[in-house]
């Protein structure tokens, strides 16, 4: 069985080690055990038993596919993005009411900066909301 | 054995037939594949993880540890309300692509 287990780790040996495809290696071990048992139990010897399971095991190409490619940092930058600009143009607005209220409160200015500034939050959602819908 | 490239397409659909019957393990998907077609059909079993993987990761299937076998936890799959959804859709354009190639391919030898 160690044989089944040494091959598996050379066909995995270039994808990236995660959790998950640390899984999906126990899941094909596990399975392909399996199918060399019940090769045995039809009366096959083990070794070729062995060797038949890695034969019809297959390439790697499309398991590559599914377990190499990573996508989440640049996901993350859009929401990141969008993330600071709400609490930066939110402490703006803060100050300006602040100001507004501490020093001059019987005349409403602030709404014209903080008119202003909504476009960077908004800005950032158009652009965190194009990349989900792109995706 | 039928050139593997044609059904290819159709895994997804094979697989989750297979799933939605009752929730199954890796192993015994592809012996069942091998066992329905006579060994006309055999599917490679990285592809078989590869199909996994995807279907995992779009919600139509997911997966369990089951009981322990040979070697150790059997990981089994059981589709998703999404699944069956999908599915359906499946069997609906596999229908109408059988019409369509029927139409060129009938009454030829």
């Amino acid at each position: 069985m160690k044989r089944i287990k040494n091959h598996i780790d050379e066909l995995f040996k270039d994808i990236p080690h995660n959790h998950e495809t640390e899984m999906v290696k126990q899941e094909i071990i596990e399975n392909l055990e399996e199918k060399v048992f019940y090769l045995m139990e039809q009366g096959k010897e083990q070794e070729d038993a062995i060797h038949k399971a890695i034969v019809e095991f297959g390439d790697m190409e499309d398991l590559k596919k599914e377990l190499g490619v990573k996508e989440p940092a640049k996901k993350s930058m859009a929401k990141l993005n969008l993330e600071f600009s709400i609490w930066g143009s939110g402490l703006i607005i803060a100050v300006f009411i602040f100001m507004n209220l501490y020093y001059t409160p019987h005349t409403i200015w602030a709404i014209y900066p903080i008119f202003a500034i909504l476009w960077w939050p908004l800005s950032m959602y158009f652009v965190w909301s194009r990349k989900k819908w792109s995706e | 054995m039928v050139r593997s490239d044609i059904i290819r397409g159709h895994l997804d659909a094979i697989i989750l037939r297979l799933i939605s019957e009752k929730d199954r393990y890796g192993y015994e998907i592809s012996q069942e594949i091998s066992l329905r077609t006579n060994n006309r059909f055999q599917i490679k079993e990285a592809t078989l993880y590869a199909v996994f993987q995807r279907l995992e990761k779009k919600d139509i299937i997911e997966a369990y540890y089951g009981d322990v076998s040979h070697g150790g936890k059997r990981k089994y799959y059981r589709i998703t309300p999404l699944g069956k959804a999908y599915l359906s859709e499946l069997v609906k354009e596999w229908s109408a692509v059988k019409e369509i190639i029927d139409l060129f391919m009938e009454g030829l030898e």
